[in-house]
């Protein structure tokens, strides 16, 4: 394991669109990397809408908030939550009765850099939208991971996102392709993770394959990671160590292996 | 007999996830340079009155948005009568 010496990585999860899976992709992820023995830490900027503190399943351990820490109401260190499953992981909640306008990307780049030392990795779950709420949540990241689902409306916006990042200079960004069904993609009823990469034009670091368990696991509040039999978990464990450094090979989910498919097979049709 | 197994087993053009990449191809160029139809009709109008000072013009031109990568440009094909 490569231990960041005293800087932590702040990594922007962002879409355009909501509804994507954001939340689930930060809290999977920084649970996976905090399960391989790195410091996590995630902030959830959706001030106003907060739900990672739910996802997470730590709702009931929230005191204080993103913008108490903020307005020097409490410490950060008071404010930031420990999961107790995984010792590594942290999350500082969003304020729930607040706006995203009260805080600025000042703010968030000085409440990162009181962050950086003390983890290796520091995520960054954006709000929807390209408002003042996208600005704050990508004023203080170094690399972006922009969530898309296979649907129109989600790649359009994320060629919008993609563009502002740009624009903002922020231009190591990587593409988490969820909720994919192989299924339909072989029934050229679903645009392919291939289609997804061509028009938007941006490395690939994962497939999230739609999958029931996340669902499961979210009306439980524990993360995917923990269910060894959920394709989701699998797909979202390789994001991490590919954030880490690990060469992973992207696991290609529309390879079909059903009965179908290999009599079709058989008898050359495709 | 065969029509249906043509159905079955044919990727037609018209697949929803084709036509979901050819309208996607379409905004996003469109998007990226925040241009739209109507000003893609400007700028082939004022394009041609500017080309048509100095030579003459035959057929149609066409001005369209071409797109590699992330990066756009204006494809302008204009047919020139010759002498």
């Amino acid at each position: 394991m490569e231990q960041n010496q005293g800087q932590g990585q702040v990594i922007v999860i962002t879409s355009g669109k909501g509804g994507v899976g954001k939340t689930t992709t930060a809290a999977n992820v920084s649970t996976s990397l905090a399960s391989m023995g790195y410091k996590v830490v995630v902030l959830d900027l959706d001030i106003g809408l907060k739900k990672l503190d739910l996802i997470l399943g730590l709702e009931n351990r929230v005191i204080y908030d993103i913008v108490q820490v903020i307005e020097g109401e409490c410490t950060l260190k008071q404010a930031l939550v420990k999961d107790k499953r995984f010792p590594h992981l942290y999350m500082l909640p969003a304020a729930q009765t607040r706006n995203k306008d009260e805080i600025t990307p000042e703010q968030v780049i000085e409440l990162c850099d009181q962050l950086k030392p003390e983890f290796d990795f520091i995520f960054v779950d954006s709000p929807a939208g390209i408002e003042q709420g996208f600005k704050n949540a990508i004023a203080a990241a170094q690399r972006a991971l922009v969530i898309t689902n296979p649907e129109v409306s989600a790649v359009r916006d994320a060629d919008r996102i993609i563009g502002m990042l740009e624009s903002a200079n922020l231009n190591d960004i990587q593409l988490v392709v969820n909720r994919i069904r192989p299924d339909m993609v072989k029934a050229d009823n679903m645009l392919s993770v291939e289609d997804l990469v061509e028009h938007l034009c941006i490395e690939l670091i994962g497939v999230v394959p739609e999958d029931s368990n996340v669902i499961i696991s979210t009306n439980k509040g524990e993360p995917i990671i923990l269910n060894e039999h959920s394709s989701a978990a699998k797909a979202f464990h390789n994001i991490a160590q590919r954030i880490a450094g690990q060469q992973v090979e992207i696991t290609n989910f529309e390879e079909d292996t059903s009965f179908w498919h290999r009599i079709r097979n058989i008898f050359g049709g495709r | 007999m065969l029509d249906l197994l043509k159905k079955l087993y044919n990727r037609e053009s018209s697949s929803s996830r084709t036509q979901a990449n050819n309208r996607l191809r379409l905004v996003l160029t469109h998007d990226r340079i925040g241009a739209s139809n109507e000003l893609m009709e400007t700028l082939k109008e004022e394009i041609m009155e500017v080309i048509k000072k100095h030579v003459d013009v035959e057929g149609t031109p066409e001005v369209t948005l071409i797109s590699q990568g992330r990066q756009s440009a204006l494809d302008i094909n204009i047919p020139l009568k010759g002498r």
